[in-house]
């Protein structure tokens, strides 16, 4: 609990929130949060992302307030969290099944928090009203909660917690339950309102695409721990750890060890690069992504190519835009994954087909073995 | 998919206990109709005649009011105890669970004999019985299971963030509690009220340990008159009672809605 940035708590603070070295262990085994350290410059917009049971929740509600870190700080606009209860908090929260009051209409969904936090009474329909105009709900404030479709009890949950202009806006995953076409509209109006607003968010999904699509920045979470934090093209091009490869993306991982050029991998040598410092002759694990993959008829065009293997194709599948092939790799004993574009400018290639694969040596990135 | 054959099965046990369960309603509205002096079904001629007379019985009417008073008490009793306990089963995580489960259970396996002599026993101690508030009293605690059910199933079906997105709002506990909590589980609230009224209104056995010649319910005044000789009378103020169930639920549907009821477990 260093109070290094804690000192500078000053109204004009540029950081929303701070954690430093945050655990939560609800004595049931494994941690749920372990050792989370991370900072948000007011006006962003996070994303944690992370399977189910990462964490993700747990942390999220540390910072709303309703679970006390078992060690630990959380900074919110530069004070100490843990003084203040979580009805004092400037914190508006969409909650995963929305939790809206079913008593209450639309309107007075939204009013309430402004209520609780006294605001001026004759000022509350206009604010009321500003907000359901500005999550296009404009024609629904007398209607019951259950009179309203997902989405709109989505827009409803959002407006109710963006009304009383909170420092920082927490959403967990939200847009789960929602088909994927209603999903992706509101990933891009959570983003349209964000940036409206300028409101600091952090967002919780599991959705590697909804990670990339809104966030300014994204931190990834396994087990409780972070693994990376960074902005969403940073993350998909230099994942920090095979996990975060793994979870963003379709990547192919190659097992070997670590050579002056690349990764040797059942004796044959790879071209690629290392994303740590790992002494030749380390095992290592090169991860590539399906797009950065090149593959071709045997012999035909790979030039370019810093590495170029024969392959039988496995498997491959339709994906509209694009076909994924599965091709097997017999010199190094390992099927990789190949996107391959505009498939309709010629035939795609017959599973057992044999082609030519390739890449280039900065696309395979090359991690230390998980020694776990 | 059901099959034809499973359709006619469920049906037919559908009609047939639709059947069975309304057929002593039917028997009962038909011999109170009658016209002559019999209990008998079919009636014998159709006339009103026996509703004239328990309109006008003075003894019928004030064991009526008497059943009245007692519903009202109890249910005034069971809605605030109802309904904390009812809160406390399903948002709290409380120690002795399962115990609290078992104690709800018990209207159904210790015979309402048993507890109205206990009842009998304390209130006699505390030498109150003679007067009406005692009986409502004992309606509303061998009753309260009902309540804290209807409550705590209407509470269970709530999100368990409601009260986190309370605070969220601005909200502390007490004004948590007040705008959100109990507004959330009001439907359960109503339903169960309207349910310990009725069952108030209708008790018997505890009513029969606990009144005297003096203080007589209905349901105990119109035991007493079958011991002698039934009447079309008796036929007719049944008729009542079944009204005033059907008026129960009657608002209980314009107050909460029917499905609310059926949907809780
Ligand atoms: N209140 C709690 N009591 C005990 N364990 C909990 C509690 N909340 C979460 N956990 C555990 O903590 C871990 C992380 O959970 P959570 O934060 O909900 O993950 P996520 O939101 O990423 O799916 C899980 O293993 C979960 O079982
Ligand atoms: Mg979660």
């Amino acid at each position: 609990m260093s109070g290094g940035s804690s000192a500078e708590s000053t109204a004009g603070n540029p950081v929303a929130v701070v954690a430093q070295g945050v655990d939560m262990d609800f004595g049931t085994g494994a941690m749920a949060v372990k050792n989370a350290a991370f900072s948000l410059e007011r006006g962003r917009f996070l994303t944690i992302l992370g399977p189910s049971g990462s964490g993700k929740t747990t942390l999220l509600r540390m910072i709303a307030g309703f679970q006390t870190p078992t060690r630990g700080t959380i900074l919110i606009g530069g004070r100490p969290a843990d003084a203040v209860a979580p009805h004092r908090r400037s914190v508006g929260m969409v909650f995963q099944k929305l939790a809206l009051f079913p008593h209450m209409t639309v309107e007075e969904n939204v009013a309430f928090p402004l209520k609780m936090r006294r605001f001026n009474p004759r000022e509350i329909p206009e604010r009321v009203a500003h907000y359901l105009d500005l999550v296009r709900l404009a024609g629904f404030s007398k209607r019951r909660i259950n009179a309203l479709s997902g989405g709109q009890q989505q827009r409803v949950a959002i407006a109710r917690a963006l009304v009383f202009e909170p420092e920082l806006l927490l959403l967990d995953e939200p847009l789960a339950a929602l088909d994927r076409k209603l999903r992706e509209e509101m990933q891009l109006e959570f983003r349209r309102i964000q940036k409206e607003l300028g409101v600091t968010t952090i967002n919780v999904t599991h959705d590697q695409r909804e990670a990339l699509v809104v966030s300014d920045e994204i931190i990834v979470m396994d087990q409780g721990e972070i693994q990376q934090q960074a902005s969403p093209v940073g993350m998909y091009r230099r994942p920090a750890n095979p996990f975060v490869a793994h979870f963003i993306g379709v990547s192919s991982f190659l097992t070997g060890r670590r050579t002056g050029t690349g990764l040797t991998v059942n004796g044959t040598e790879c071209a690629g690069q290392a994303v740590d410092d790992i002494a030749p002759g380390l095992a290592a694990q090169g991860a590539i992504r399906a797009e950065q993959v090149r593959i071709a008829a045997p012999g035909g065009d790979l030039s370019g190519c810093d590495t170029v293997l024969e392959g039988q194709v496995s498997d491959s599948i339709f994906e509209g835009e694009r076909l994924l092939y599965f091709v097997r790799l017999p010199a190094l004993e390992t099927t990789v994954q190949i996107y391959h574009h505009d498939p309709a400018e010629q035939a795609p290639y017959a599973r057992g087909a044999t082609v030519s694969v390739g890449w280039n040596a900065r696309d395979l990135l090359i991690f230390p073995a998980k020694d776990r | 998919m059901i099959s034809r054959s499973q359709k006619i099965v469920v049906w037919s046990l559908v009609w047939f206990s639709i059947i069975t369960l309304s057929l002593p309603t039917l028997v009962v509205l038909g011999a109170s109709l009658t016209a002559g002096n019999m209990v008998a079904f079919p009636p014998q001629g159709l006339s009103l005649q026996w509703y004239e007379k328990i309109a006008l019985a003075r003894d019928l009417q004030q064991a009526f009011l008497r059943s009245l008073i007692v519903a009202t008490i109890a249910t005034i009793v069971a809605i605030p105890v109802g309904t904390l306990a009812g809160l406390a089963l399903s948002r709290f995580q409380l120690r002795f669970t399962t115990a609290i489960q078992v104690w709800l259970m018990l209207p159904f396996t210790i015979p309402l004999i048993g507890s109205g002599i206990g009842l009998m026993l304390v209130f006699g101690e505390w030498h109150v019985l003679g007067s009406l508030w005692p009986v409502g009293v004992a309606c509303a605690v061998i009753n309260l299971p009902f309540i804290i059910w209807s409550v705590s199933s209407s509470a269970v079906a709530l999100d368990p963030d409601l009260e986190l997105a309370a605070q969220n709002c601005g909200a502390g506990r007490v004004q948590t509690f007040l705008h959100v909590t109990l507004p959330a589980v009001m439907p359960g609230v109503i339903t169960g009220s309207l349910l310990m009224f009725i069952l108030a209104m209708n008790e018997f056995l505890v009513s029969l340990l606990l009144t005297d010649a003096r203080i007589v319910t209905l349901p105990v005044l119109i035991y007493n008159s079958i011991r002698s000789i039934i009447t079309p009378d008796l036929a007719a103020v049944s008729v009542v009672f079944i009204v005033i169930a059907l008026a129960a639920i009657w608002l209980l549907d314009k107050l909460v809605g029917l499905e609310i009821f059926l949907k809780s477990k």
